[in-house]
């Protein structure tokens, strides 16, 4: 696994601030926020490059590339699935700005605009041209591409894949949420009572994705085992799900089915959790149907804001570090429980347990839902 | 398992010719260009010329509760849509699966958007807009069109995303996640995005593409649709993963790649993607010897729908010749090669 987040670089880092219940969030710096609400957001850390033309996003993808490549120097993937929404639509925006004057440096802005490039960059630093299949399913991407990976896995077509997901942070995204009155002046506070929104994050993770007996016979690290996938699509609303939770219910439940588990087997669920009103009246209201045994649950974007198609992965190594180390990453700044639903919020501070299966959920614009399962290996 | 095989059951076309296979039939059977515009960058007076679909061939679908505020790209998905939809016979259902391939996405509302950041300040943008910039706008609006709630994607790529699509289509039904699914390929065109481009020294100033000839080429809007049915249709389909380009040196090579993966193929016609740009000597090997086509020059090239409009008349063709196999090579500028085989 490799990942970048306002977390830090590489999973150690990030496992030590999800411990410690880190808030990562800090005011916005790279673009003009005096006319919005909300002035805050999860940055990555500055990723220094020889190559002073690579965007953000490129930066984050080769980062998490090379911490895959460390932990796992012989995984040589064969296809790559990868999520994401915007792409490179920062320097988009630098050539909107630029359009009054022609200068040599707008033939880089556009070639780094499209949303392949970050992808390419990142299987560049590996050595590998394989194709790569880039979803952009909105706030699930993540999720999509890793489930979507696990499957053509599962079903004999490809034996590795490289799969993940990154966004940067961009000011027409930002200036995005914002209009929909969905970012919040406050604290991030998931499932409160007095939650009032999101704020956005950034980042990059990358899972390598290997058959059960092909990463055995060649002695590699195996951190944990993909053991199911749901996606599901609420029509209800181009930007806010049905107030029922139906999106999330099916896609949890065709999770489960997926990996032919019971709610009550699942010890962990990493929610989508943005604290937004209307997305986690919907998911916990999904979650307290499907999981009667009263799962813990934890957002983490409380620390680190919501990185958008980056989300899924960032929060699949999450898992993976969970299910690895022993511990329930904490919702932080959480204050009163919703009387609309009934969860076991690991409220504020990270919990040591140990866990055999854990669920991630991934929810976005559209009405696209996204639930895995992981589970430690046996 | 490389390479993998279902069957087309029906298939939709959008170009600046109209909407339906007859009338990008006739313009290319005709050697017809498409109908060309003109749009103009407000801030600097730049002009370029690109071919658009004329509102008139999308406007029964604008109708649809879910569509009014869209914008065209999410229209010429939804004409493409029903047509292949109602041409299959197929009742969209929870097994049915989707799949949207763009390339740039929902250009003239994302520029609308952010133009109202710059001009008036971020406090004035629209919250009405912002959502239709998200490239997967076109699909949910599809999905609740056909009420699929289901597997649905939005895929993103360069010109060769439209046989990305037709492949990640099939990877869902070997998997047998659906019976059916639905591919669409689309693209909008908006100033910037014609500016970008001729920026890039890809595009023609005298508003013709000659594929094989230089000059440069069109940008067109248009969208295709197929939908993919494992077990019946009037054509089988067999796709490969392809290959990443990394520069355009690299781009022979991927193609080569990606047409091996399609193993010993002996087709009748080559339609290629080949749109007046550097692409076209590297398609220009691939089809040595053998009957071409190369559609871009009567449709323009419509960037993330292109390679599936190829698709849709590689089948028309072979249906038309009475021929048995078309390749359809698809080569993007910064990303992708790719290829399908269309047999009937």
């Amino acid at each position: 696994m490799g990942v970048v987040s306002p977390l830090g670089i590489g999973c150690r880092e990030a496992a030590w601030a999800l411990r410690e219940g880190r808030d990562c969030i800090a005011p916005v710096t790279m673009f003009d926020v005096s006319k919005c609400r909300s002035k805050t957001a999860g940055h990555a850390p500055y990723l220094p490059s020889d190559d002073t033309r690579l965007h953000p996003a490129s930066r984050m993808m080769i980062s998490a590339a090379l911490e895959t490549r460390a932990g796992d120097p012989g995984f040589v993937p064969e296809a790559a699935v990868i999520g994401t929404t915007s792409g490179g639509m920062s320097d988009g925006e630098h050539y909107f700005r630029s359009q009054k004057t022609r200068h040599r440096s707008q033939a880089a802005m556009l070639g780094n605009y499209p949303a392949q490039r970050p992808v390419l960059d990142a299987l560049r630093a590996l050595g590998s041209a394989v194709p790569a299949q880039i979803i952009a399913n909105a706030c699930a991407s993540g999720s999509n591409a890793i489930g979507h990976a696990f499957r053509l896995i599962r079903a004999g077509i490809h034996d590795r894949v490289l799969a993940g997901g990154y966004d940067a942070l961009c000011e027409l995204v930002f200036v995005g949420f914002d209009s929909l009155q969905a970012a919040t002046t406050d604290k991030v506070r998931p499932f409160d009572r007095h939650r009032s929104g999101l704020v956005l994050g950034e980042g990059a993770a990358l899972l390598t994705l290997e058959e059960m007996e092909s990463a055995r016979r060649r002695g590699a690290p195996i951190l944990a085992e993909i053991t199911g996938y749901g996606i599901s699509t609420d029509n209800h609303h181009l930007t806010q799900p049905h107030p029922s939770g139906i999106g999330p219910e099916m896609a949890m439940t065709r999770a489960l089915a997926d990996a032919q588990r019971e709610p009550h087997e699942i010890g962990y669920i990493n929610a989508h959790g943005t604290a937004t009103v209307f997305n986690d009246s919907s998911e916990g209201v999904a979650i307290a149907k499907v999981f009667c045994s009263r799962v813990p649950v934890s957002s983490t974007k409380g620390m680190m804001g919501h990185s958008l198609g980056a989300a899924g992965a960032i929060e699949a190594v999450f898992c993976v570090l969970a299910l690895n180390e022993g511990f329930l990453p904490p919702n932080i700044n959480y204050r009163e429980p919703d009387p609309a639903f009934d969860l076991n919020i690991v409220a504020n501070t990270a919990r040591d347990t140990e866990l055999r299966a854990v669920l991630s959920n991934s929810f976005g614009f559209g009405g696209t839902n996204a639930s895995i399962i992981l589970e430690a290996v046996r | 398992m490389s390479k993998l095989t279902c069957f087309i059951a029906g298939a939709g076309i959008v170009t600046p010719h109209g909407s339906g296979i007859e009338s990008a039939s006739a313009a290319l059977e005709a050697g017809s260009a498409p109908p060309v515009s003109e749009v103009t960058n407000p801030e600097t007076g730049r002009r370029h010329l690109i071919a658009t679909v004329a509102p008139n061939f999308t406007a029964h679908i604008a109708r649809e509760p879910r569509l009014r505020r869209a914008s065209a790209i999410s229209l010429l998905a939804a004409t493409a849509a029903q047509a292949a939809v109602a041409a299959s016979g197929m009742t969209p259902n929870s097994r049915t699966a989707l799949v949207v391939g763009v390339s740039n996405g929902c250009a003239q509302y994302t520029r609308r958007f952010y133009e109202q950041i710059v001009k008036t300040g971020a406090n004035t943008a629209s919250p009405l807009l912002f959502p239709e910039t998200v490239h997967n706008a076109p699909a949910s609006h599809l999905a609740a069109m056909l009420k699929l709630d289901g597997a649905t994607y939005t895929l993103i790529g360069d010109a060769s995303i439209g046989v990305q699509a037709l492949h990640f289509g099939n990877q869902i039904l070997a998997m047998g996640d659906a019976d059916h699914v639905l591919v669409v390929a689309t693209e909008e065109l908006d100033w910037i995005l014609a500016e970008g481009h001729q920026l890039w020294r890809l595009t023609s100033r005298t508003g013709k593409c000659t594929p094989h000839a230089g000059g440069g080429t069109l940008l067109a809007e248009g969208a295709a649709a197929v939908v993919l049915s494992r077990s019946d249709g009037f054509a089988r389909i067999t796709t490969v993963p392809g290959h990443s380009i990394m520069n355009r040196r690299s781009a022979p090579h991927a193609l080569d790649a990606s047409l091996s993966q399609l193993g010993s193929a002996q087709p009748d016609w080559i339609v290629d993607g080949a749109n007046g740009t550097w692409l076209d000597a590297v398609f220009a090997e691939c089809s040595r010897g053998r009957k071409r086509l190369s559609p871009k020059a009567g449709i323009g090239e419509a960037l993330g729908a292109s390679a599936l409009q190829q698709v849709v008349i590689a089948a028309d063709v072979l249906r038309r010749t009475n021929s048995a196999q078309a390749l359809v090579p698809t080569l993007g500028w910064n990303q992708q090669a790719g290829a399908a085989l269309v047999e009937i």
